[in-house]
């Protein structure tokens, strides 16, 4: 072994986001320059999103969900607080983030040449993994 | 000559390891660099045949 490294996922890629939220099963609205959020409180100031699922494709939800491309380029989730509750939280973002993670991989390694030699599909204590191995070639 | 492999686990929780085996010195950045992205690393680890390998590319260098 030569090197070892625990990774936070970041979202970054708009295409893999909508790919992810696609496997879930969600329609999913994009909007280069953003598009408002509609929320459980008319009141509320409105949210802007670049990536959006309208709330009639979310069971339980009470608002939109969208992510928003920040100035840094990265992607933060943004929802109505109450959906936290809804099964929109932190849960639901790490499925995101795998899925993610699992689309960027394989497109990343497919381009510059990696081998897929793998892909599995671990059942932990602490919920599923998806391991993937790949060979390189020099 | 060793084979190269890299294993990328992903959980559910956002968080993803990186294995790289067989690598050594720059080939190792790269392949880590590659299949990090633009991932944040929360720690990270280099293995003996990390430094041997770079002992080895220095030797080579110098004769």
């Amino acid at each position: 072994m030569s090197k070892y490294s625990v990774n936070q996922t970041v979202l970054r890629e708009e295409k893999y986001v909508v790919e992810a939220l696609q496997e879930m099963g969600f329609e999913v609205e994009v909007y280069p320059d953003g598009a408002q959020l509609n929320s459980y409180y008319a009141e509320q100031e409105a949210k802007v999103a670049n990536i959006i699922i309208r709330r009639q494709h979310l069971r339980g939800a009470y608002g939109d969900i969208g992510f928003t491309r920040q100035p840094d380029g990265q992607f933060a989730m943004v929802k109505d607080e109450l959906d936290e509750y809804r099964g929109y939280g932190a849960k639901w973002l790490g499925r995101v983030q795998q899925l993610y993670k699992e689309k960027q991989t394989l497109a990343m390694a497919r381009a510059k040449g990696y081998t897929l030699k793998g892909r599995e599909v671990v059942e932990t204590s602490e919920g599923q993994q998806v391991r993937l191995q790949f060979v390189a070639r020099r | 000559m060793q084979e190269k492999t890299i294993t990328v686990t992903i959980d559910e929780r956002g968080n993803s390891t990186l294995d790289l085996d067989g690598f050594a010195g720059k080939s190792c950045e790269r392949a880590f660099d590659d299949f990090r992205g633009g991932d944040l690393v929360k720690e990270e680890r280099k293995k003996a045949a990390y430094y041997t390998g770079q002992q080895v590319q220095r030797e080579k260098t110098q004769h």
